[in-house]
């Protein structure tokens, strides 16, 4: 019986070490796309997400789209297992290690970098953010970093919002998860726009940026203020869109009842805005490869750069500018 | 004397496992009210004759996680847990959508058949490899179902390549969105199967074999029983319940977002089933109790909301009451509250209620 | 050895469990430097009486003194550190840890800086040592040990706490001939050290072989205490089992006389070879329809495991089965119904009963797990048969709603019966179905079991009751030290006497190891006689302690 026993949790041990090698070998295959003749080319290791939704693929889409082979680089793209931090690190160390010419991070987690970025400094690596800031952000630790400002993007949309609605209305917030960096910097952004208008926060929740939590919540508070509710600010697309469907089955009107404005800019927030159901979509830009590319080989060529570059985001205020846009929207 | 029969109806109620469960409900609901005295009310949509309200809301709310916590409670019951079901919900979702967008047709109600089929079919795939995992190989029932729920968010990225998928298709909104003579279809759909689940495994003998697995699975397997047969088609139902509840999951939003559809639901399914007595261990387990649980969990996500409890303060107010929940269930807090309150001229009573609390439990 | 003071010495021991009496009024010494044997059958209470020692229950009555000192030991480690140590059945030891540290583990040697692992490996050598076992290496890891070695690492654990009393419950259960050799050897040196040894086995033949003096205990009262060399094997076995010579020799050949030529049948099941490593050595058994077969032994003598393999609750992993005539391969105890055999356990409480589950459903389980769960017995028929049985085994109370948990021990047993009644078995194995229930159920179901048998069902009927055995069967097959060594024809001249008389001859002759009853179930008893073969064989060391 016991030795059954041992045998079973042996066989469990076995199943998920099993596992854990699959995935690890998953995630380093992506990045080994060498090839012999790597000599006259700059390896650019990426330390990447991996998959987190819309924003994120055509985010590191791009990136890798623009570090060609033809644009004499070698990419070596490692997205994180799970979005666990300590995948990230393993990536960046063994990035360290090889001696690759540019490192470009998106960290899954702000803090806990110090060490490793000193490394790649000793080392001489060059580091490039992308997207995600360090915590505690020392400048000193990497190059630069490229991303679009949540805080000028939320400001804009409530910049708006005060424009649209001059005599004031009630709002809600429909928020990512609770604590999240992004999170913070969207209602930073928003309340300094809001703030000493005649808009009135009614509720802000958390719909963890789910279409369907954020429908719920929507229907929900809709009813908890007798559908008194003029402005919806929804802090990436999908909780948007999911208000606009409870908006809609409480027998208002999306855009005439009751305004939506949301962050992000996929392509289903585009077909939205097109159709009326959304109002306002502020684009958070994930197509800066460009920019990587050029700030990568100033680095190399030792010139200097800015420590932070904000990535320019368009926003879109009306079916008409959605629909110009939408026939080669990318994500 | 009626008062005397009267203290003995409501002793044998707060016998009953979930008794605390439902009088948990009507407190949350009580809560809502003294926020706003409208809160019970239901009103006829005049434009359509669909009833209105927030307790709609709840039982709308409530029938994904009826569904999992149905299944849920018979995997418990074998001694077994499912931790896939969340995962499992995702990878049904992600069928259900790729499919109706590949097919077009936003009427039709072929579409909507297919991808309810081809999402349950791969739901009862994935069931039929946690039970042979565990039935067949003898893993442990948490090790192979957490190796499912990895798997199944992969699979369902997999599938619907990464992104989060949208699709049209009016037939199967209908499903999550829809009424029928002014109730929520979603809710009827899931009772109606909760009521057949529970004919089947009551009707049959499929409950008493589950319960004797559970309760000595040595002696059942003494008494001839034949587990392997019975987990592999407990994990399958399971798969296969967890499958309808993503289908009714992506139907409200028609959209499935791989990394948050079904997103820890299966600690959702645990709690109802907790809640509705049926112990972790294995053995007797109670479908009407998993129905309260479910019920419950979906009142208390709703009243958070309507209270406009912080974002922040949600997961502690969702752990006290079910902390507290817990608590009252729990044999030894519940012998000292009746100690505490037993007026001694109770006394004589006890005797003739003895042997009516074995007819009931 | 018996003028000086007794390092133990337990006087007028009670322990009450609810509604048991688990010992009553038991008298036990123990002195230095001698291994003593605790005798009796399983439940005569010998653990009861090691665990009031060690201090794992509290006495209700009597006293404890050990030294010299009267002592009440809450917990294990109180007894501890009064000397006491014990080394169970299974070894309670770390394998993950060096043997080194599971030696010295809870003891390790402290310095300023924590433990000082030098001084304490060599503290362990030095406890190896004692137990010739200076050879190990104190680093390695436990688990490269055999269990017979980590036993011994068990002891020398014991000893490096310098403990005066050592209890050995049950050491030898998984070990083979020349490991005990080693074990018996080490307790001797221990013994010569001045270590009361207190050894408790189920092997008569170890018993001769190392104890110097023994308790016998029976239903939780004392006996009597004895010079190992005094009591001859009969004398020890009617003294476990409680019936004199005299009384044994009255009792038997209750079993109606039989005239069935059963050379001339065709056996319903016949066995040959079957076997399975560890449990029973490959034995042969034919069981004809209506006919009553005892299986007898005492614990461990491989009763249980044979049946077991018939039944299919484990699997054979040698021989054949015929039923029928037909050749079968019972794999499950699903299986084992299929192919109309039925075994009621003899551990009722995890084998048997489901315990939250009602008389009913408990009653219905086995004929509704052949018939599967997509066909559930329609409710009149389960009241048909669940009445039926209620009735004719008198089960009480006779409510079938009522959960099984709340029967006393016989009405559960009965239920179980009812059970495996309700799937028309032609072959019903019965292991122990009468202990631990009250004389009136016993004497219910021994008539049900003789009813069966005139009505064409063929019973295994297991039972350490040598009597009850001999008074319902036609067939005795007598089993000791995992294989089958006898059978004995029933007849009026057979009595339990008789079978004790087999089981104790096969351990004095070591070299006729097989069956030596004949026809009339007469046997010789031969003299017993040193044996040529090393030393290091058990047996041999038991027929020379005799003779000497």
């Amino acid at each position: 019986m016991s030795v059954q026993r041992r045998f079973t949790k042996f066989l469990g041990l076995a199943a998920v070490g099993a596992l854990t090698v699959g995935l690890a070998a998953c995630s380093s295959s992506g990045g080994s796309g060498d090839n012999a003749d790597a000599g006259d080319l700059t390896t650019v290791g990426f330390v990447a997400v991996g998959p987190e939704g819309a924003w994120r693929e055509a985010n590191e889409k791009n990136i890798q789209e623009t570090f060609t082979e033809d644009a004499g680089f070698e990419l070596k793209y490692a997205p994180a297992t799970n979005l666990d931090q300590k995948s990230q690190i393993d990536a960046f160390t063994s990035f360290v290690d090889e001696g690759v010419d540019v490192i470009l991070l998106s960290a899954t987690e702000a803090s806990g970098w110090e060490d490793s970025l000193a490394r790649a400094q000793e080392a001489e690596i060059p580091v490039i953010l992308l997207d995600r800031g360090i915590d505690p952000d020392d400048p000193s630790l990497y190059i630069t970093r490229i991303a679009p400002d949540n805080v000028e993007v939320a400001s804009a949309v409530g910049d708006w919002a005060v424009e649209q609605f001059p005599d004031g209305g009630n709002y809600i917030t429909l928020e990512g998860p609770a604590g999240v960096g992004v999170v913070n910097e969207r209602n930073e952004g928003w309340d300094s726009a809001v703030d000493g208008s005649d808009l009135v926060e009614v509720a802000a929740q958390t719909a963890n940026w789910s279409a369907e939590e954020g429908k719920s919540v929507t229907e929900t508070l809709l009813k908890a203020n007798n559908n008194n509710i003029q402005l919806i600010f929804a802090q990436n697309d999908e909780m948007g869109l999911g208000a606009a469907q409870a908006v809609e089955e409480a027998g208002l009107t999306p855009g005439v009842d009751v305004k939506i404005a949301t962050i992000d800019g996929t392509l289903a927030a585009m077909e939205a805005l097109a159709d009326g159901q959304l109002s306002f979509v502020h684009e958070y830009n994930p197509l800066f490869g460009e920019t990587a590319l050029d700030v990568v080989n100033k680095t190399l060529a030792g010139e200097s750069v800015e420590s932070y570059i904000i990535v320019p985001s368009e926003a879109f205020d009306s079916a008409e500018a959605a629909q110009a846009v939408l026939a080669d929207r990318q994500y | 004397m009626s008062n005397a029969a009267r203290t003995n109806w409501l002793r044998e109620l707060i016998r009953k496992p979930f008794f605390w469960g439902v009088i948990a409900i009507f407190a949350l609901l009580a809560l809502n009210v003294l926020k706003d005295p409208n809160y019970l009310a239901i009103t006829v949509n005049p434009v359509n004759g669909n009833l209105v309200g927030n307790v709609i809301d709840i039982l709308r709310a409530s029938a994904p996680i009826l569904m999992i916590a149905v299944g849920m409670s018979l995997v418990i019951a074998t001694g077994g847990i499912d931790l896939s079901v969340g995962s499992v919900m995702a990878v049904s979702g992600a069928v259900a959508m790729v499919f109706m967008k590949d097919a077009g047709q936003s009427g039709s109600v072929g579409v909507a058949l297919g991808a309810i089929g081809l999402a349950l079919l791969v739901s009862a795939l994935l069931g039929a490899i946690n039970g042979v995992l565990v039935a067949y190989i003898g893993l442990q029932p948490f090790i192979s179902t957490l190796i499912m729920m990895l798997a199944g968010r992969g699979i369902a990225k997999v599938i619907t390549e990464g992104q989060n998928t949208s699709a049209t298709n009016d037939p199967f909104r209908w499903i999550a969105n829809g009424f029928v003579i002014g109730l929520p279809v979603v809710f009827l759909l899931a009772i109606a199967i909760v009521i057949v689940v529970g004919l089947v495994v009551r009707r049959s003998a499929l409950g008493l074999m589950i319960e004797a697995i559970g309760i000595n699975p040595k002696a059942s397997r003494m008494a001839g029983i034949k587990p392997s047969g019975l987990l592999l088609t407990v994990y399958i139902l399971s798969a296969v319940l967890a499958g309808v509840a993503g289908i009714m999951s992506v139907g409200t939003v028609m959209t499935v977002d791989v990394s948050r559809t079904g997103y820890q639901m299966e600690l959702d399914a645990i709690l109802a089933v907790v809640i509705g007595g049926t112990s972790l261990a294995g053995g007797k387990f109670s479908i009407g109790g998993a129905v309260v649980g479910a019920l419950l969990i979906a009142t208390l996500d709703k009243t958070i909301v309507f209270l406009g409890i912080s974002s922040s303060a949600t997961p502690a107010f969702k752990a006290i009451v079910i902390v507290v929940l817990c608590l009252l269930q729990s044999d030894r807090v519940r012998s000292w509250f009746v100690q505490r309150r037993k007026p001694p001229q109770l006394r004589p009573e006890s005797l003739p209620a003895k042997p009516k609390q074995e007819v009931a439990a | 050895m018996s003028e000086a003071l007794p390092i133990v010495e337990m006087r007028d021991i009670s322990i009450e469990f609810p509604g048991v009496k688990a010992l009553d009024g038991v008298d036990f010494r123990l002195f230095q430097g001698e291994v003593h044997a605790l005798m009796g059958e399983n439940g005569a209470g010998k653990s009861t009486l090691i665990k009031a020692l060690t201090g794992v229950y509290k006495i209700d009555g009597g006293s404890i003194v050990v030294a010299g000192q009267e002592r009440q030991f809450h917990g294990t480690r109180d007894a501890q550190s009064a000397g006491v140590s014990t080394v169970y059945q299974e070894v309670n030891l770390v394998t993950n840890l060096s043997i080194g540290e599971n030696v010295m583990l809870g003891h390790e040697i402290r310095g300023a800086f924590g433990v000082n692992w030098r001084a304490t490996h060599a503290a362990a050598t030095e406890a190896l040592a004692r137990l010739g076992l200076e050879h190990l290496d104190t680093h390695k890891p436990l688990s490269t040990l055999s269990i017979a070695m980590q036993q011994l690492v068990a002891i020398s654990r014991a000893m490096a706490i310098k403990a005066k009393v050592l209890i050995l419950d049950e050491p030898t259960s998984s070990l083979d001939a020349a490991e005990v050799e080693g074990l018996f050897r080490v307790m001797r040196s221990l013994r010569d050290q001045g270590v009361a040894i207190l050894f408790v086995s189920h092997f008569l033949d170890q018993i001769y072989a190392i104890s110097d003096r023994l308790t016998i205990l029976r239903n939780g009262r004392y006996e009597g205490e004895y010079l190992t060399r005094d009591l001859d094997r009969h004398a020890l076995i009617s003294k476990m089992i409680g019936k004199d010579l005299g009384a044994l020799s009255s009792l038997g050949g209750n079993r109606r006389v039989d005239d069935r030529d059963y050379a001339a049948e065709e056996p319903l099941l016949t066995a040959k070879g079957l076997g399975r490593r560890g449990s029973i050595e490959p034995t042969d058994l034919d069981v004809h329809r209506g006919e009553v077969v005892g299986f007898a032994g005492l614990l461990g003598s491989g009763r249980t495991e044979l049946a077991r393999l018939l039944y299919g609750a484990d699997r054979a992993d040698e021989g054949e089965v015929t039923l029928h005539g037909k050749r079968v391969d019972i794999k499950s105890p699903a299986d084992g119904l299929v192919k109309r055999i039925a075994f009621s356990t003899e551990n009722r409480r995890d084998e048997g009963i489901i315990a939250d589950l009602t008389v009913r459903e408990n009653m219905i389980l086995a004929v509704q797990a052949e018939r599967g769960w997509a066909r559930p017995i329609p409710r009149k028929e389960q009241d048909e048969l669940v009445e039926k049985y209620i009735t004719a085994l008198n089960v009480r109370p006779s409510d079938p709603n009522r959960l099984i948990k709340n029967l006393s021990g016989g009405n559960q047993q009965k239920v179980l019966l009812g059970r495996w009644l309700a799937t028309n078995p032609e072959l019903l194995i019965l292991d122990e179905p009468t202990r631990g229930i009250d004389v009136g159920a016993k004497a219910e179901i021994q008539e049900a079991v003789a009813e069966l048998a005139e009505s064409g069902v063929s019973v295994v009927f297991i039972s350490s009751e040598l009597e009850e055995v001999v008074r319902l069967s036609e067939r005795i097959v007598v089993l000791k030290d995992h294989q089958k060594i006898g059978e004995i024809v029933n007849g009026p001249e057979i009595t339990a006497q008789h079978v004790v008389d087999v089981i104790a001859a096969h351990g004095v002759e070591a070299a006729a190891e097989s069956g030596i009853i004949d026809a009339e179930g007469q046997h010789d008893i031969a003299a017993s006689h040193p044996s040529e073969s090393s030393p290091a064989d058990a047996h041999a060391y038991a027929a020379t302690e005799e003779e000497s």
